[in-house]
């Protein structure tokens, strides 16, 4: 019995808390879900925070109707990861390039402080050739974020309120892979993130089960594969009825294939990819041992 | 210290040539796959200046290639180009505006939409302006081909090409979803995604874009994308005769033909890197 509770206090303070920033509803599922699955299936705890509210990404409902239905898939893909909270931004999406930066940063800011989380995930503001602009954006606010927590005299009435200010030890840069170039280590500088490899065999039937969450975007993804294909005389044979049961299986397909992507020459069979910055980051080479 | 570090230093330069040469070597050598014609009849040019395409750099030679073989073609000059001349802002941009058409007419462009923001002035314009009038004209244009500048290219200090390169980019995927300026449907318009996108951008520039194909072009492709270069005698009088004839043979030395130009390309699944082995290998023909 004395053996056991010292095992939970243990693992009880061992316990993370992870910060998941994403700019919308799936891109932190696909680039992340199976790292972020295994850490809270460790017994770290997971905050969401979104960024925008996916009002644009159905293939037939209106905005207000897209952003309600996404909200709460994205809350049910959350969930089937471990992640505890969602919590909304509500910037419109496909818009962040209008916002002020320093706005974004400091809302991100205060909830780095609120929570003072252990590891951050943010979207890579730095990976080439991801359309999607507001992940570049509210990349560069978290990353921007990270680094301003830890200085008193960003946003003096935070502390007013109690946010004193925190140092995030662990940043996972995350990014699904469309940059050529994304293992090339970027610099032989020292504080730059450097690329690493999480094995997500284990977690991998979950992630797809949090992907399949998102109901409405999936949808929408088979929809407008299927009109461009039709548009061109062509078709995917899966897709010839797109129903739950074929959305499904593509959406399962994607995932798959992320992760083999992901694995390719690590030895893993599924895994994901990301830029990290460890505790050491920021410490000369020269300093470390 | 300081000894051990003045010993050290022709070591860690001969160490750091190496480096340097070993990663140079692939890059020299490689030849890039050399492009066909994406499947399509319209294609959209959408640049800052009135010039750009027509740079060693640019899409001259491919833009010539793709009306040659019946593509109808569009040139979105973003800016006024009041600064590109000595001759005074507003008569400099008349002049740059007539020779671009020129231009564009020697590389078989059929008109040029300019929208007149203030040339070297973009860094101010708020992005989702200037890429709301690009999805305007996705949609109403239709077209199967985008050519652009590259928005991760880096070193330009041009922010006329940076923020041109960012709308553009933007504008190619959301003309797509209903959802973005759904007023445009209200007038009749709908949502249309740019399958097929060419980026350019200097290949010198330090990290920036490192092309993933060629495009190879024919002596008449050249001879036009040569004449549409020297249609722009405002900013180019004096450039010798066979600039772009000498560009495109070296850039076509480099990869196995007799002329070329080089871009970075997006296939029309590239935007779906877990989905797109699927697609290349299932889809068929109705």
């Amino acid at each position: 019995m004395r053996l056991l509770i010292l095992l939970i206090l243990t693992l009880a303070a061992q316990a993370r808390t992870v910060l998941v920033v994403t700019a919308d509803a799936s891109d932190f599922l696909l680039a992340a879900g199976g790292t972020i699955a295994s850490m809270t299936a460790r017994g770290d705890t997971a905050i969401l925070l979104r960024v925008t509210n996916d009002e644009k990404n159905s293939w037939d409902l209106s905005p207000d109707e897209t952003a309600r239905r996404n909200g709460l898939e994205c809350a049910e893909a959350a969930k089937l990861l471990g992640i505890g909270k969602v919590v909304s931004l509500g910037y419109r999406e496909g818009e962040l390039g209008g916002v002020s930066p320093t706005e974004l940063r400091d809302r991100i800011m205060f909830y780095i402080r609120l929570h003072k989380p252990d590891v951050l995930f943010l979207p890579n503001p730095h990976a080439e050739y991801v359309e999607v602009l507001d992940r570049h954006y509210a990349g560069l606010a978290a990353e921007e974020a990270s680094h301003t927590a830890a200085l008193r005299n960003h946003q003096p009435p935070f502390a007013q309120v109690g946010l004193e200010t925190h140092v995030t030890r662990e940043l996972y840069y995350y990014a699904q892979p469309f940059d050529p170039r994304r293992r090339e280590p970027e610099s032989t500088a020292t504080f730059v993130p450097q690329p690493k490899v999480s094995d997500i065999g284990a977690m991998l039937d979950r992630k797809i089960r949090a992907a399949l969450a998102l109901k409405t975007i999936n949808h929408a993804v088979a929809m407008r594969i299927r009109d461009r294909l039709e548009s061109t005389g062509r078709r995917l044979p899966l897709l010839d009825t797109v129903n739950d049961a074929s959305v499904a299986k593509l959406t399962e397909i994607n995932v798959r294939t992320l992760a083999g992507t992901g694995a390719k020459g690590t030895g893993f069979q599924s895994a994901e990819e990301f830029h990290y910055a460890g505790p050491d980051f920021g410490v000369p080479s020269k300093f470390r041992k | 210290m300081r000894n051990q570090h003045q010993r050290s230093m022709p070591k860690r330069r001969v160490y750091h040539c190496c480096l340097l040469l070993l990663a140079a070597a692939p890059l020299a050598a490689q030849k890039l796959p050399l492009g066909a014609n994406p499947e399509g009849k319209r294609l959209l040019i959408i640049q800052s200046h009135h010039d750009d395409h027509t740079w060693e750099f640019g899409f001259g030679g491919f833009i010539a290639r793709l009306t040659r073989s019946g593509y109808e073609a569009w040139y979105v000059r973003t800016t006024n180009d009041e600064k590109d001349s000595g001759i005074g802002w507003g008569r400099g941009d008349q002049i740059n505006h007539k020779e671009s058409v020129e231009a564009t007419r020697h590389l078989g462009i059929k008109e040029v939409i300019s929208l007149n923001w203030r040339n070297d002035h973009m860094d101010s314009v708020p992005m989702n302006e200037v890429r709301a009038h690009y999805i305007l004209l996705i949609r109403k244009l239709r077209p199967d081909v985008l050519m652009t500048w590259n928005p991760w290219g880096h070193y330009d200090r041009n922010p006329d090409h940076r923020k041109v390169a960012r709308a553009a980019g933007e504008a190619a995927w959301m003309a797509g979803l209903a959802n973005v300026h759904p007023e445009h449907l209200a007038a009749g318009l709908k949502p249309h995604r740019v399958p097929y996108v060419y980026y350019s951008q200097r290949s010198d520039y330090g990290r920036g874009q490192v092309p993933n194909i060629a495009i190879e072009l024919s002596a008449e492709d050249v001879r036009r994308k040569e004449a549409a270069f020297h249609a722009h005698q405002n900013v180019r009088r004096g450039s010798p005769k066979d600039a772009m004839d000498k560009a495109s043979r070296e850039t076509g030395e480099q990869h196995g033909v007799r002329y070329a130009e080089v871009f970075y390309f997006r296939d029309e699944w590239s935007h779906l890197p877990g989905l797109a082995p699927l697609l290349e290998e299932s889809v068929v023909k109705r």
